[in-house]
């Protein structure tokens, strides 16, 4: 490939630095955040009161709290 | 964030504080019913294109009259009308209520969703008849004429600032690893869209760079976009469905930061044996094998989930969907890890075992899990039943039986097409006819898959349409009675 030829995918480049430079920056918040411990505790944050831990929820929330 | 005290909203007594999930179901209902419609009535125009296709394979006089029925324009509208009609608009639907859910607050400016949804379907509308028009590219994932293409940018940009505005005002302090997936994909697939429409079709680069970044584009449309949208969906509803935690929390992280870094580069392999540096090819060829790796932890990590458990993902419509999209995933990436050694390349290339391999990915794989999001999903932003159990199992195991058989035939023809291909003392034209029982396999398959399809848009304008009916209905759309005792 000849010096104009690299020239041509320039934008590719850029935007590819762009992207890792994102994708680093990501990682870093995740770990300075705790996002990268506690991770049993993590786990369940998808639980409520509505969906619980332990329940089938394959069943609608309004027919548990008729019950 | 915007918590006002240390509460969690996870755990919190306070309700200013935690949002309530049918709050939050209620609030992107009008948005998230749109893009379901739009989704399905995606499929449905796709798949005639696809029965179309497939017939032509091996009946090329059939339909041959018009030339907007030619087999290379309906071949790319049924894969564009399937990969950004049905595939991205039942992500805009499925991806952003699991994103919503998790972010634990009511959406704001559902509106811009709506436009944004509406825009992107004209967008497409526009694209797909242009392709029929003959208007088409030469460039393959990217066929839409460049007139229509502005519009989809736009309309998705607005669907991704929607999501990271959503993701910005949660309420909580943990991102959950299925939120990683969405936002990244988010992130991801506008990233891939305008660098790959600027550097092919607006400002061209010159030679092979082109089929670089075509395939670099095409396989992470898969695998950058399809395949975090539907991990993430796997992983919020396998654990919520059993309602027990996914098995390793520590696995699934680790799986979504080697997709992230190992991922980008896979596509290279499309071009084995290509004019291309040789070491870009490595480089994708090792990206490829390495991918092993998240796909074992991801395998691992959702068999582990449900041992135990396994009959309450057959009573379940949503885990017998997203099971089966599951254990595809495994398959269809080691399977794609195999295909990009040299050695094997050397049969598979150019044959119908890509085809296989590609409809064992968004179909087996990404098409069942979004499946099962919405069996999951629809009751509770409707607040209604599915209307009829027999038709989610019809529609189970037409699309089950369905892919699998298009899966084994294409990539069985497809071994048998490379070995003959690669035999000089075999006429081309001989090879060729020789693939002609497993095409017709291939439309047998494609006629299941059908039913299923039908079966699947009955039942939602069924539950859309006929409310009154629906809600006459008790008790939880399982297809088998649970301890509760709910069936239908």
């Amino acid at each position: 490939m000849d010096v104009d030829s690299y020239t041509n995918i320039l934008p590719l480049i850029v935007l590819g630095v762009l992207f890792f430079i994102v994708a680093v920056s990501m990682l870093y918040w995740s770990a300075k955040k705790g996002q990268l411990r506690n991770f049993d505790s993590q786990a369940k944050v998808i639980f409520t009161e509505e969906e619980p831990e332990g329940e089938i929820s394959d069943s609608f929330p309004s027919k548990k709290n008729k019950k | 964030m915007s918590n006002s005290s240390n509460e969690s909203p996870y755990s919190a007594n306070s309700a200013a504080v935690r949002a309530e999930l049918s709050e939050i179901d209620s609030s992107i209902r009008s948005a998230a019913l749109f893009f379901v419609i739009s989704a399905v009535s995606w499929l449905m125009v796709g798949t005639v294109f696809a029965l179309l296709a497939a017939f032509k394979a091996h009946e090329p006089d059939f339909a041959s009259t018009f030339e907007f029925l030619t087999f290379g324009r309906v071949r790319s509208a049924h894969l564009n009308a399937m990969a950004l009609g049905w595939g991205n608009n039942i992500i805009f639907a499925v991806g952003l209520w699991i994103m919503a859910r998790l972010c634990r607050a009511p959406i704001n400016h559902k509106g811009l969703l709506l436009v944004a949804g509406i825009f992107w379907n004209i967008g497409l509308t526009v694209g797909i008849a242009g392709i029929l028009k003959g208007d088409i590219t030469s460039v393959e994932w990217l066929e839409i004429p460049h007139y229509a293409t502005p519009l989809l940018a736009i309309s998705y940009a607005l669907i991704g600032v929607w999501g990271v505005m959503a993701f910005r005002f949660r309420k909580g302090d943990h991102v959950y690893v299925s939120q990683w997936y969405i936002l990244a994909a988010l992130f991801w697939f506008p990233w891939l869209y305008v660098v790959a429409q600027i550097m092919i079709i607006w400002f061209p680069a010159r030679g092979v760079v082109q089929s670089v970044t075509n395939w670099w584009f095409a396989h992470n449309v898969l695998g950058l976009w399809l395949t975090p949208m539907a991990l993430g969906t796997a992983y919020y509803l396998i654990p919520k469905v059993l309602g027990r935690p996914i098995y390793s929390y520590y696995l699934s992280v680790l799986g979504f930061w080697a997709l992230a870094i190992f991922y980008n580069w896979a596509g290279v392999h499309h071009l084995i044996g290509g004019p291309i540096p040789v070491w870009l090819i490595s480089a994708g060829i090792v990206a490829s094998v390495m991918m092993v790796i998240p796909v074992i932890v991801v395998g691992i990590n959702h068999h582990m989930s449900v041992v135990g458990l396994h009959k309450e993902v057959w009573r379940s419509p949503t885990l017998r969907f997203i099971v089966f999209g599951a254990i595809s995933y495994t398959l269809v990436s080691l399977t794609g890890s195999a295909m990009a050694l040299r050695s094997v390349n050397e049969v598979t290339h150019f044959t119908h075992f890509t085809v296989g391999h590609s409809h064992h990915g968004v179909y087996a794989f990404f098409t069942m899990i979004m499946f099962g999001g919405v069996y999951y999903m629809m009751p509770r932003l409707l607040k209604r039943e599915w209307p009829s159990a027999s038709l989610i199992k019809i529609h189970f195991w037409a699309s089950a039986l369905g892919i699998t058989v298009m899966v084994v035939a294409l990539q069985t023809g497809g071994w048998i097409q490379g070995l003959e291909m690669n035999n000089a003392e075999i006429p081309f034209l001989e090879t060729v006819q020789n693939t002609i029982p497993w095409l017709k396999a291939r439309s047998i398959s494609g006629v299941m898959l059908t039913i299923g399809h039908i079966a699947f848009a009955i039942n939602i304008a069924w539950m859309l349409f006929a409310a009154g009916a629906v809600r006459a209905k008790q008790g939880p759309t399982l297809l088998a009675d649970t301890k509760e005792g709910g069936n239908v």
